[in-house]
């Protein structure tokens, strides 16, 4: 290793004095005499330029492929037909020329940058592709076929801003994001790496809390400061004490609580995940090739952020009607003496000894101008206050929705924002880009977002109206993997598996519903509370799937604790949808009200029609409507049918949202 | 989880290592290093979870560049079986048993196997196998916490380490490592967790390493056959590749990993196969063989996959309730007891060894058994039961291992290593049994693959350029 350092260093020419290695132009990282020796650390020396290109190249090549499995997906689609490319007239089109003239925000940077590079967008997307697209990223339905008919034939040119607005009020939507929430905020019955609890009953109060904040259009800096801040009794009761109680740490001293609380509250707010390495050692030699703020990072700041978290005390409260000690809720108090102390040598993080004399660490927002509480102001509510007000809060915010809408995040992983890489009116050193893909988009619709007060809603219809989230994946032209960032074509994605069970359950019209436990408390030995819910959708966390587990895991929902939903493929996707009870019995023609017996004694050309329209929502085309029309006339019809509407449910337009 | 428990000291982690080789790491490394923490898990590895998710997965890998140092493999085994005791063990009621008077239950009934102290009350059968058997108890985990240490020993590195969130489990490595080896007709998954859904999946490589997940069953393999039978299944499968168009073939992109079409054909594959049926049902007489319990069904499954030789090649099986904190001794029904556990291992494990034997398996299938760490040694606890402890033992069976030995021993009460037993001299670690596995699957385990999401390199066994860990290449001789 040693031999290789030199040879490198004289490769590169770069000048030693000593064993002082001096390294192009970056004076944010003086090598001092302390580091003389890591002379030959792949971290400090002329191989860091090396991980740095590689990383940064490694990390644009990857995010290439997305387009990858659109065009692969696409293709399958079909190619051009009168039906599916049906524009009716009267609704808003553009030149994809000119740029697009909506006046909205998004419009202006995406188009903005395509015309900048001469790139040609994408088609605009038709009303099927439209109604159904729109339906499923906003409420993780799909579309009832009398309302797509309704929408393909409205004349009214403002009718897709128009179902926006109906698919934003509508229940599902609540449903939706609430399942989305309980994912970024880890809703779990418990947290298995430390063995902490909420039990049933507090997974069902933080789920009851999360559903009430988006039903109520409560302000999203809210919800996320009553998250950080709240203090209560009971958190059986009270749902947003279960956001700090899952952070929660076993097995060391209460610096251990704070640590993770302040790691959880970066990435969960500010999309910031490098903060959790900080909290164990400085950036400097670990993080110096993934993240700007990283590199020059230290440990006391973190600390100094943890520190705000040092007034928190989590009590277990055993339930009086059975001294069980398993069964208890918790109590999150305030404790207004508390301090972060350095004097640790145990537990989950290295010890924590006092720097330069001083044993204890006064709170200090890591970013900015050293702000602190305010006089008075309990430390959580200053975090959540210095949080929510933090401009990369909004950024991370819009970019989380994004990512959910238009498949991309504008920062890409979602919870790896570097803080000193996002402002393009102060772009970072080279050889350090921006991180976002469009920086003055995500600058202006944070801005946005905030100016809207933090609605969701609001943010959501101006990224769902815009004509950019209107393009169709179908690209007509040779398409370039490099421009996969740029957002000039619809992406696709697979469906949730919320998703794909809801949708066979809601198109077949046999109802699949969900038996969830929601007390573990067993008084008087009797059963144990549940409710019933219609919908995938709305479990209310991973245990909580009962019988549908087994339908639902093969499409990666996650556990929001070790493995995060995954929308990649799999053999055994195909295999349950091939072959499980749960889509063959909806596919048969004796399932009683089901779509089949609806519509199984109409013509052939009506019945076809008929379950594309319901499952798929579009029209078949005219190679469909000839080969299932032919399976209906040979052989036994009511088996060709029961075939067909099980091909449908099996097709690649059923599993994928494009 | 111990309160209170305290984690090596840098003076202690300095005399675990040998000492240069020790030296020349922390000289790579100049900071007053410790290793290994028990950091809360789940965090750092859901940071790095992302990059190995979505994207990555459609890269085609003919650009991977794979490079290790010119090693010599034991080479000597086809097959894994990882046996992951979830919970955590007690390693001196088991596999380095130490009669402890007035503690440890007379019932154990102590004998010598060769000099080995051998737990024959709870392992009757293994014991009569012990020529086939070589234990390692010279073992030591790096953290006591269940989940980071399990996610460590599929992983065979820390979850916290920089390339631990995005490391694959070892069963996908191998996946990648054996995907030239297989035929046509080879269609069964090569990387198989059974009774194992909370398994380590393929990190960042793609979606095709993932371990196939099910629940052993008499009735098979779940959704392998249509229930409305396999002629409407032919006329379902035509009419939909009928209404579906054809892929472009000229697509520039060739064959994207994620294509939805070949996850269908492979699904097709496992479909109304009789290889598939006679790898995974099972009767209720060989059930019963092996125990009739989840872990006898698991390990029966597995040998009749590997005899089926359809591809797989690393089959992971869990068998969790190890973590006895209270009444580690009772004999009550439904208790979970070294005594009701230790009951299923050795019916299953003792008949699994016996049919690979008479199949002819066994010297090319590696069987390893172990915890993520061991349990507290002498005296039990208030509640009857030993707790959270660094000391373990790892159990090798097959694939051309010696038996009847042990490498290692440790002092009276079990509490650290006293002879280390291999010429690593030093605790064996999780990291030396990854680089175990590899070598006798003729892996190169020193092998760096260049296809990481930093580019930075993802070695199989961390330092293993620099000799820090090992296989314990005793253990064949």
């Amino acid at each position: 290793m040693k031999s290789r350092a030199y040879i490198t260093l004289a490769s590169v020419g770069i000048a030693i004095s000593g064993m002082t290695l001096v390294w192009g132009q970056s004076p944010e990282a003086p090598v001092n005499a302390d580091h003389a020796d890591h002379a030959e650390c792949a971290y400090f020396g002329p191989k860091r330029a090396q991980f740095m290109e590689n990383t940064l190249g490694t990390a644009r090549r990857t995010r290439s492929s997305f387009s990858q499995e659109t065009e692969a997906i696409v293709a399958r689609l079909g190619g051009l037909d009168s039906t599916r490319q049906f524009i009716p007239g009267g609704s808003r089109t553009f030149s994809s020329q000119k740029g697009s003239s909506s006046g909205n925000v998004v419009d202006k940077h995406i188009f903005g940058v395509l015309q900048e590079k001469g790139i040609q967008p994408a088609a605009r997307t038709n009303d099927y592709e439209f109604v159904r697209r729109v339906s499923l990223d906003l409420t993780g339905r799909v579309p009832k076929p009398e309302r797509v008919t309704a929408f393909v034939s409205d004349s009214d040119p403002d009718k897709r801003a128009k179902y926006v607005d109906e698919l934003l009020n509508s229940a599902e939507w609540v449903d939706k994001w609430s399942m989305f929430f309980g994912d970024l905020y880890k809703n779990t019955d418990q947290v298995r790496a430390t063995n902490t609890l909420r039990r049933a009953e507090g997974r069902e109060a933080f789920y009851n809390w999360i559903y009430n904040s988006l039903k109520d259009g409560k302000a999203y800096n809210r919800m996320a400061f009553e998250l950080i801040a709240a203090e209560g009794p009971n958190s059986w009761t009270q749902g947003e004490l279960n956001w700090q109680i899952g952070n929660r740490t076993t097995g060391g001293p209460t610096q251990d609580h704070f640590d993770q609380m302040a790691a959880a509250a970066m990435e969960t707010f500010l999309g910031n995940s490098h903060f959790n390495c900080i909290v164990c050692h400085n950036g400097r030699g670990h993080v110096d090739t993934l993240s700007l703020w990283g590199k020059s990072a230290s440990r006391m700041q973190a600390y100094g952020f943890a520190a705000f978290f040092a007034q928190a005390t989590f009590v277990q409260q055993p339930r009086d009607q059975r001294p069980d000690p398993n069964i208890y809720y918790w109590t999150v108090g305030l404790n207004r003496n508390g301090t972060y102390a350095l004097n640790t040598t145990t537990g989950n993080r290295p010890p924590r000894q006092p720097v330069s004399g001083a044993r204890v660490v006064a709170p200090v927002y890591p970013f900015g101008d050293a702000m602190t509480a305010n006089a008075g102001e309990s430390l959580r509510t200053a975090a959540a206050r210095l949080v929510t007000s933090d401009f990369n809060f909004s950024r991370a915010t819009v970019n989380y929705i994004w990512k959910e809408l238009m498949v991309r995040g504008l920062v890409e992983p979602v919870n790896q924002m570097d803080p000193d890489r996002l402002d393009p009116d102060n772009p970072p050193p080279a050889p350090w880009t921006l991180q976002p893909s469009n920086a003055a988009l995500l600058r202006d619709l944070a801005q946005d977002f905030i100016d809207n007060g933090y609605n969701l809603k609001s943010l959501m219809r101006r990224i769902t109206t815009s004509d950019a989230y209107q393009l169709t994946a179908r690209y007509d032209g040779q398409w370039n993997p490099s421009w996969d960032n740029l957002h000039a074509r619809r992406l696709v994605k697979r469906l949730w598996a919320e998703e794909v069970y809801d949708a066979i359950a809601q198109t077949s019209n046999v109802a699949a519903p969900i038996t969830i436990t929601v007390s573990t408390r067993v008084p008087n030995g009797a059963v144990a509370m549940t409710r019933v819910v219609p919908a995938a959708m709305q479990t209310t966390s991973p245990a909580s799937r009962g019988g549908a587990a087994a339908f639902l895991n093969p499409f990666y929902p996650g556990d929001r604790e070790d493995t995060e939903r995954r929308r990649d493929g799999s053999d055994q996707q195909a295999l349950t949808l091939m072959n499980n009870n749960f889509v063959m019995t909806r596919t048969r023609a004796n399932a009683a009200g089901g779509l089949l017996s609806k519509h199984i004694n109409k013509t052939d050309r009506e019945l076809v029609e008929n379950l594309y329209h319901t499952v798929l929502s579009r029209m078949p085309d005219e190679s469909e409507r000839a080969t299932a029309g032919a399976a209906l006339t040979s052989g036994n019809r009511q088996q060709a049918a029961e075939n067909l509407l099980w091909s449908l449910y099996n097709k690649v337009d059923f599993f994928f949202n494009y | 989880m111990v309160p209170g428990t305290t984690f090596p000291q840098a003076t202690e982690i300095n005399a675990m290592f040998n000492e240069s080789t020790f030296r020349r790491f922390v000289k790579k490394n100049p900071h007053h290093h410790m290793p290994f923490y028990a950091r809360p898990s789940g965090s750092r590895r859901d940071f790095f979870r992302t990059l190995g998710a979505a994207g990555l997965a459609s890269i085609p890998l003919q650009a991977q560049v794979v490079k290790g140092q010119s090693v010599q493999t034991q080479n000597t085994a086809k097959n894994v079986i990882f046996i992951l005791l979830a919970g955590a063990p007690s390693h001196v009621d088991t596999f380095d048993l130490k009669m402890t008077n007035g503690i440890t239950p007379g019932t154990f009934n102590s004998t010598d196997l060769k000099g080995v102290a051998w737990n024959t009350g709870v392992f009757p059968k293994l014991a009569g196998q012990f020529d086939d058997i070589a234990l390692v108890r010279s073992a030591r985990a790096w953290a006591a916490q269940h989940t980071l240490s399990q996610t460590w020993v599929q992983i065979g590195r820390s979850p916290a380490a920089v390339l631990g969130d995005v490391a694959p489990n070892m069963g996908a490595i191998v996946s990648i490592e054996k995907k030239g080896e297989r035929t046509a007709g080879q269609i069964f998954p090569t990387f198989l967790a059974l009774n194992s859904d909370g398994a380590i999946g393929a990190g960042y490589l793609p979606a095709t390493y993932e371990p196939f997940k099910f629940a052993p069953n008499a009735a098979g393999l779940p959704n392998t056959t249509n229930p409305d039978g396999a002629v409407r299944l032919e006329a379902k499968y035509s009419l939909l590749q009928g209404l579906d168009n054809p892929l472009r073939v000229n697509s520039p992109y060739g064959d994207p990993m994620t294509d939805f079409n070949a996850f269908y054909q492979a699904a097709r594959g496992l479909m109304y196969n009789p290889a598939v049926d006679k790898a995974f049902k099972y009767s209720t007489a060989d059930a019963a063989r092996y125990g009739t319990t989840t872990f006898g069904n698991a390990l029966l499954t597995a040998k009749q996959v590997l005899e089926a030789n359809m591809g797989t090649r690393y089959i992971q099986v869990s068998l969790g309730g190890w973590d006895m904190h209270n009444n580690i001794y009772t004999t009550q029904a439904g208790q979970n007891s070294i005594f009701s556990l230790g009951k299923v291992v050795d019916d299953a494990l003792s008949t699994l060894i016996a049919d690979l034997k008479s199949n002819g398996q066994f010297n090319e299938t590696l069987i390893v058994m172990m915890g993520e760490f061991g349990r507290t040694v002498g005296q039990l606890s208030a509640t009857a039961g030993r707790d959270h402890y660094l000391q373990q033992f790892v159990f090798f069976a097959g694939g051309g291992v010696k038996g009847g030995r042990a490498i290692g021993t440790t002092d009276a009460a079990g509490a650290r290593t006293a002879e280390f037993g291999w010429s690593g001299e030093r605790d064996v670690r999780v990291e030396d049994v990854e680089a175990t596995i590899y070598s006798a699957l003729g892996i190169n385990w020193t092998n760096i693959r260049y296809d990481d999401p930093f580019g930075r390199g993802f070695e199989y066994v961390p330092y293993a350029n620099e000799g820090l860990y090992k296989p314990i290449n005793e253990l064949w001789s």
